[in-house]
């Protein structure tokens, strides 16, 4: 019997407090709701170590977003409008000090994953971040999570070269724009085409742009994807890539919606794929960043994919090196 | 629709007259490919490709005297000597359609556009008309994603799907509906739809109330 792991759990009960209401809005507060109740089960076989944020200091922010987008961004939430920007985007009176706490996840975890190098650590947080842009507010996100986790990653702990690996079923086009000039910040991103899928950005050509050309890679699937092509991009482009990089920290956006009953996408991916992704992810962090590795939480909409995907991928971060060498070989 | 506000405008001309180094000249540091040939009063005669004049320019592989006479010709050689008298050419009320059918048909990179007095007023190129096509169906504009559902045949079904549409406030720009035969397993017709938001969830389940049922697109 293998000794209990630990998962450092990072999320705060105002994230709940972010309101989408509305009859038909899919990124709403059940979603974390779901995620702690998993949480739970998690428990029965880890120890679970649950952290709360504060607030993103402004000048963190300040690195990814113009100060006057976060000057309307918050005028906009405390004036009791209904959405900014885009009818997408709805917000309420508290989403903009809810984002800076989401924006405090990141980092929180980063400080952590300094001080505890091998810890697994999980920020579950919303709003999630990565279509938001610099001045732009896009598909239900308002501040880009990982991106200013980055970026800080970057300035505060001097770990230049930073990966930052995207499982969500889209593309995160804010990720990609943020960093596309960088040759020290590497963004692999895997979704679903973007002909078919929103927000219409990441077709494989878009590889960077300038001196950050190659250090990006998007990965397109066809509505219909299934695991084995996931898999198969994953150890045939993500790692030899990741190989030639040698990234010091790896981050990971996280989302759920590639899973076939989430019909905020056309990919069908199991539960089981997830696991496959956190297991990967950890022996990546081992090989290349001893272990440090933070993942923050994107997508994912039907309520017990959500839990059931977020459950098996923490179970695959937490298996350790043995387990996996054993489980790769039966998942491929 | 027009392509008048896809082209270039104005064109880059030459006349009869000109001789062909200068016309070598204009394309390689203009990166023409096509230019129109005009009289002295803008009228279209003809057009000249940079094909044409790599043609009449002598070749690398000639013998050093060969070649010699043949650049001393190439340099006397004018323009109206090796243009093609145009017949192909669209008019300044020319639609994109128009223009594509005319692409379709002649095999030629780029179209001069005339008045209907026959003056130049512009080119259109091929690439101009990609450019135009990728705007028309909102293709790289950031928040867009195409919805796909199966046309049951039953009345009126463009009109219950932009009413589901417009009542949920979703901005959309491309709605095609296949024709002809055919285009999935069941023999029916699919309709795509490009729309502007994310709210992909509530406009399936809205669809779906509505009898349509999404389609997962395939590749053959
Ligand atoms: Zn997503």
């Amino acid at each position: 019997m293998s000794p209990q792991k630990t998962l450092f759990h990072i999320s705060h009960s105002r994230y709940l407090q972010h309101e989408t209401d509305g009859d038909d809005h899919p990124e709403i507060p059940a979603r974390l709701e779901e995620v702690n109740c998993q949480l739970q089960r998690l428990a029965r076989t880890n120890q679970i170590i649950c952290l709360e944020p504060c607030e993103a200091e402004r000048r963190w922010i300040l690195a990814i977003h113009s100060n006057d987008y976060l000057l309307r961004f918050e005028e906009t939430a405390l004036t009791g409008h209904s959405y900014f920007g885009h009818p997408d985007n709805r917000l309420g009176y508290y989403t903009y000090e809810i984002a800076l706490l989401a924006a405090g996840a990141g980092l929180a975890g980063i400080d952590l994953a300094e001080k505890e190098p091998h810890a697994t650590i999980f920020c579950s947080v919303r709003p999630p971040g990565h279509h938001a842009e610099k001045s732009m507010a896009l598909g239900f996100c308002f501040l880009n999570n990982v991106a200013i986790a980055a970026r800080y990653w970057q300035d505060k702990y001097q770990r230049r070269r930073i990966a930052i690996i995207d499982f969500d079923a889209h593309h995160g086009n804010g990720i990609q724009a943020a960093f596309e000039e960088s040759p020290e910040v590497f963004y692999l991103s895997i979704h679903e085409h973007p002909t078919f899928s929103f927000p219409g950005t990441g077709y494989a050509e878009e590889n960077g742009t300038g001196a950050g050309i190659g250090m990006t890679l998007n990965i397109t699937l066809l509505p219909g994807a299934k695991d084995t092509e996931v898999q198969n991009a994953f150890t045939r482009q993500i790692e030899p890539a990741l190989e030639d990089f040698k990234p010091e920290v790896l981050i990971i956006a996280a989302g759920f919606d590639g899973h076939r009953l989430d019909d905020m996408s056309g990919l069908a991916y199991s539960s089981m794929l997830y696991r496959f992704f956190g297991q990967e992810i950890a022996a990546l962090g081992r090989r290349h960043c001893q272990g440090r590795v933070i993942t923050i939480l994107e997508g994912g909409y039907h309520l017990p994919s959500l839990g059931e995907s977020f459950t098996e991928y923490c179970s695959g971060l937490l298996q350790s090196t043995e387990e996996v060498g054993k489980c790769s070989s039966v998942a491929l | 629709m027009f392509i008048s506000s896809f082209m270039s405008a104005p064109a880059k001309t030459v006349t009869p007259g000109t001789l062909l180094p200068e016309a070598r000249e204009i394309m390689v540091s203009g990166s023409f490919r096509h230019l129109p040939v005009v009289d002295g009063k803008d009228i279209l005669l003809g057009i000249i490709t940079d094909r044409d004049i790599r043609s009449a320019f002598p070749s690398e592989v000639m013998d050093e005297r060969e070649r010699g006479e043949y650049l001393q010709r190439f340099a006397t050689l004018t323009v109206g000597k090796i243009m093609t008298a145009i017949v192909t050419k669209l008019s300044s009320k020319a639609t994109l359609d128009d223009a594509l059918i005319l692409f379709e048909e002649s095999k030629i990179g780029a179209l001069p556009v005339v008045n209907e007095v026959n003056q130049i007023i512009g080119i259109l190129a091929i690439n101009d008309l990609l450019t135009a096509y990728k705007q028309l169906f909102g293709l790289g504009v950031r928040g867009s994603s195409l919805i796909v559902v199966e046309d049951d045949g039953k009345p009126r079904a463009l009109t219950r799907l932009t009413e589901v549409l417009e009542s949920k406030q979703v901005p959309f720009t491309r709605l095609i509906r296949t024709g002809g035969s055919g285009w999935n397993s069941n023999g029916n017709n699919l309709i795509y739809i490009r729309i502007h938001s994310y709210n992909l969830s509530g406009i399936n389940h809205a669809l779906a109330d509505a009898g349509f049922q999404p389609v997962v697109p395939a590749a053959q």
